[in-house]
């Protein structure tokens, strides 16, 4: 079974600052691996061990995301493909083309996977919008997948409800973070991913712009909080009783 | 903040030119691994709510065990510098998780450096690898460093070492597979290797500790203990050299753990400085406490430095005995003062909180083990004076 | 007269989003046209008119073969922007469909406008931190933020229906079952007491259960205690990629307030939290923080509310 996984390096968030002005310094932002990317990742492996075959991770970055491909690779992907692009100023239809371009060209896969969105922006869009570009049936939020012979049945997470479904293989599909525990690679994993192959492409020669108009982000700025931040102090009651005349007064207790 | 911070990241930098970015891979891995997987754990560790064997195996699985040792016995082949900062990291995310491990890789180091051809491949890699998780055994309930008063006795009868006394203060007691104890024979002071179980082979109650409570602490009582003759490490009457040197190294571990528990109570400080508010300001607006933050910063700076010197000295092969036994007495007593006005600083609550004064607890212990201060400054004194000759 | 289409999944994300639909059309000289499939339904409204997608495909079908549909005569009849409801189902749909108009698309947006030329809106990035402006040329697609707009209450509108003829997708859906019987209704809750790692095990959580009981709420819980502990069934689960609630009242105990938790219930009214981790960041998400043992606290708590009577 040959099997596609995109991942993300994303902006941690967590270690994002913000200038004076409140708009995130993003031009050398800490970043890592999109945290349910690793649910990618480890649910692609966990096809591979119970079918046999080859894992391939894709991903659109600039030289600072290597460490996430690398990342991959130590998790026990077989190899990896960058296709270079300033992923800060591509949107999710660019992305999830040059993505279909690189695929296309190392295919085909029986799998294409796919995480249910970004930790940083979590749009949700490419995965869909990949299997349109490659033409694969598609199926969202997988919290469980199981493959036999030509066919996948899965069971796919909606907001109030769960839908099993078929699909026909191959197939592109995301998954949620619940469908599996994503393994930590190894020290000596890690040390070895730098043997892995990895093929580096460029995304605008792979996979010209045309006539596509994309989604531009004209600013960026702090969202304030206005949280008013009162620690109640005292014994377990007297930080009780405060706590409930603080909510009364705020009129949301009943 | 991560725990491999980007001032440990720099560190390693400047220590590894040119090599430092595969160690970096190694211990970011790591310190992403321990923050999520052991630091959460360590209240509940420190409250007895929690049993260490769950994280320290997933460690050992990490293989954090296995950075300094060489590959061909399954490690990574990494320099000791690394393996003390991973070690810093793990100090900071749980100082008992810490310990066990520390000791456990002594013993390892012990089978590398005096271990025959048979014992390093029937142990060595069971051990880096922690499938055998290990405890070493000098100290008695009458004798410390100076192994040349230990009461513990080793008698060759037939083809098997019989053993008879007690060792004290044992870390990983009753939970390790593997022993490294000493004992005297008639040449003196040996090392034997004594695996569990073994019907000579007991263990006192669970000792009730200031800190470090997360790891098992308790006597080894060797009741007649029989082991078989290839048991004994290297040559009778050189086992007082070997645990001397193996506590060298593991000096500079010690002290990396140090600064590692120093690390956690400066950051829950500053902190809390930040947020609590006196007199209408920040407290960490007044010049007092400002004083304890620059203090304790210039500490753990120091006790940084001075144990990845010590650690580059010995992966250079230098000798670096009185330099890990300084890095040692500093880091150790300065990991007391830190976590003491992190208490201080954190006032009533800094008393009442068990997820601060831990550390204060934990840091407690290393004035006292594996070397006092006070045998630690006769060795750097007693070295130095013979450097000037 | 160019249209900006609304998607109608269901009835109540179709009114909010004809409600932001109406914004947009109103400065910019264009009408709102509700899509439906295969027939109208009576509890979706519009401030123009409806269109309905007539063919094989039928409301509630697959988002493959919804977005075939409205891409055919999105194709045909050239809407100015298509709206849809930030749900997993509009989302899908909305990607699809970009993808094969080969138009931009945004994500989850609100403050949704247009000056002729663009769609932009604003959205919330990075868990929350910061707010970004983004546009998009016309013709766009766009997923709007699901709560962020009143629902519309208009009545009946005029329909007009398009054929697309037959639309096919190899996903077949084999069964669609309701989470759990009786699931809690978070979105709906006016208090929502919710749980974190601080409780120390699932036989606790009674005693969690009991107090928004008591405070005429219902539970909720941070990611570890439903995906790594499996304590609760997913539906509780708050955060980015669980359900998004704005009630009066959030009350996060034993919550540390990673900002994936804090993305998702961020625009409630007041915030309490208690948590013995003074440094929690969910005290830099609250309105009132108790630094304390929920052991101790919650009790507490419960005595206060009984106090009142």
């Amino acid at each position: 079974m040959k099997i596609a996984v995109c991942v993300k390096h994303a902006v941690d968030e967590s270690e994002l600052k913000l200038d004076p002005t409140g708009k995130p310094l993003l031009a050398g932002a800490a970043g890592k691996m999109s945290a349910f990317d690793k649910n990618a990742v480890e649910e692609g492996l966990r096809l591979k061990s119970k079918h046999q075959g080859e894992v391939t991770v894709f991903m659109v970055g600039g030289p600072e995301s290597k460490k996430t491909l690398k990342e991959a690779l130590a998790m026990g992907a077989d190899k990896g493909a960058l296709i270079q692009a300033d992923a800060l100023t591509v949107d999710s239809f660019r992305t999830a083309e040059m993505l279909a371009a690189a695929i296309r060209k190392s295919g085909p896969f029986d799998v294409v996977m796919c995480s249910e969105g970004s930790s940083d922006t979590y749009s949700g869009q490419v995965p869909p919008m990949l299997a349109e570009f490659l033409g694969l049936p598609y199926v969202g939020y997988a919290r469980k997948i199981e493959v036999s012979g030509q066919t996948a049945r899965i069971e796919r997470s909606l907001e109030d409800s769960i839908e099993t479904v078929e699909a026909p293989v191959p197939f592109a599909v995301s998954v949620v973070s619940e469908i599996n525990e994503p393994r930590y690679p190894t020290l000596i994993q890690i040390m070895q991913a730098s043997k892995k192959p990895v093929e580096e492409l460029n995304g605008e020669e792979l996979s010209p712009r045309g006539d596509y108009k994309q989604v531009v982000v004209a600013s960026m700025s702090s969202q304030p909080s206005t949280r008013k931040r009162v620690i109640l102090e005292g014994s377990p009651d007297e930080a009780a009783a405060k706590l409930v005349e603080a909510l009364v007064k705020e009129g949301v207790l009943k | 903040m991560a725990i491999y911070s980007a001032e440990r990241r720099r560190l390693m930098e400047m220590l590894h030119p040119g090599r430092h970015q595969v160690f970096s891979e190694v211990l970011s891995s790591l310190g992403a691994f321990m923050e999520k997987e052991i630091l959460p754990l360590s209240p509940k560790l420190d409250a007895g709510e929690a049993s260490i064997a769950k994280p320290r195996k997933a460690l050992f699985e990490q293989g954090m065990t296995a950075i300094p040792f060489p590959v061909q016995y399954g490690g990574l082949g990494l320099p000791f510098s690394v393996y003390a900062m991973a070690v810093e990291m793990l100090g900071n995310a749980d100082a008992s998780v810490a310990l066990s491990v520390e000791i456990h890789n002594a013993v390892a180091e012990g089978l590398l450096r005096y271990g025959s051809d048979g014992q390093r491949k029937k142990h060595l890699a069971a051990v880096i690898s922690g499938k055998t998780l290990a405890s070493f055994g000098l100290t008695e309930p009458a004798s410390g460093s100076d192994s040349s008063t230990m009461a513990t006795t080793a008698e060759k009868k037939g083809g098997e070492y019989v053993i008879n006394g007690s060792k004290m203060f044992i870390t990983n007691a009753g939970e390790a597979s593997l022993y490294m104890v000493f004992a005297k024979t008639a040449k003196g002071p040996s090392c034997f290797l004594v695996e569990a179980p073994n019907p000579g082979l007991k263990f006192g109650k669970d000792l009730k500790k200031l800190g470090m409570r997360g790891s098992k602490t308790s006597e080894v009582i060797f009741d007649g203990c029989r082991v078989p003759e290839g048991s004994l490490v290297g040559q009778e009457g050189e086992g007082g050299e070997y645990a001397k040197e193996i506590l060298h190294g593991a000096r500079i571990v010690v002290a990396a753990l140090n600064v590692g528990i120093s690390q956690i109570a400066y950051d829950k400080s500053i902190a809390y400085a930040k947020s609590r508010k006196a007199f209408g300001k920040p407290i960490s607006e007044f010049q007092l406490i400002r004083e304890k933050i620059a203090d304790m910063k210039t500490g753990i700076d120091a006790g940084r430095l001075m144990y990845l010197y010590a650690a580059r000295i010995k992966e250079m092969g230098g000798d670096y005995t009185s330099e890990a036994s300084q890095a040692k007495v500093y880091a150790t007593e300065m990991s007391l003062k830190a976590c003491d006005e992190a208490i201080q600083i954190h006032g009533g609550y800094g008393y009442t909180t068990d997820d601060l004064h831990r550390h204060w607890r934990d840091a407690r212990l290393l004035t006292i083990g594996e070397g006092t201060s006070e045998v630690l400054r006769m060795l750097i004194s007693r070295k130095e004076l013979s450097r000037a000759q | 007269m160019k249209s900006v289409w609304v998607y109608s999944e269901s009835d109540s994300v179709s009114n909010e989003v004809a409600a932001a639909a109406a914004e947009v059309a109103k400065g910019a000289g264009l009408d709102v046209q509700v899509i439906e499939l295969g027939e109208a339904r009576q509890g979706v409204s519009s401030p123009g008119g409806k269109l309905l997608i007539k063919g094989s495909v039928r409301n509630g079908d697959s988002a493959g073969a919804a977005s075939s549909a409205i891409a055919k005569a999105a194709a045909e009849l050239q809407p100015a922007a298509v709206l849809l409801g930030a749900t997993r189902t509009g989302r899908e749909i909305a990607s699809r469909l970009a993808a094969k108009l080969r138009v931009g698309c945004m994500a989850e947006i609100t403050k949704v406008a247009t000056d002729g030329t663009a769609l932009s809106g604003e959205r919330s990035v990075f868990a929350g931190k910061v707010v970004a402006r983004v546009s998009c040329p016309l013709p766009a697609v766009a997923t709007v933020k699901v709560g962020a707009y009143p629902r519309l209450t208009a009545g009946s509108a005029s329909v007009s229906e398009k054929e697309v003829g037959v639309v096919t997708d190899q996903v077949k859906v084999l069964s669609r079952e309701k989470k759990t019987a009786g699931a809690v209704d978070l979105k709906s809750a006016k208090v929502i007491v919710s749980a974190g790692r601080g409780v120390k095990k699932k036989e606790d959580l009674p005693m969690l259960e009991e107090l928004a009981k008591e405070m005429h709420g219902a539970l909720g819980c941070s990611r570890p205690l439903s995906s790594d502990l499996g304590w609760l069934p997913e539906e509780h689960h708050i955060g980015l990629t669980g359900v998004t609630v704005k009630p009066d009242l959030y009350l996060a105990i034993g919550i540390s307030g990673q900002l994936q938790h804090v993305a998702g219930m961020k625009d409630s009214k007041v915030v309490a939290s208690i948590n013995t981790d003074k440094d929690a960041p969910m005290f830099q998400a609250s309105d009132y923080g108790i630094i304390g043992d929920l052991y101790l606290v919650v009790p507490a708590l419960r005595k206060a509310l009984a106090a009142r009577g």
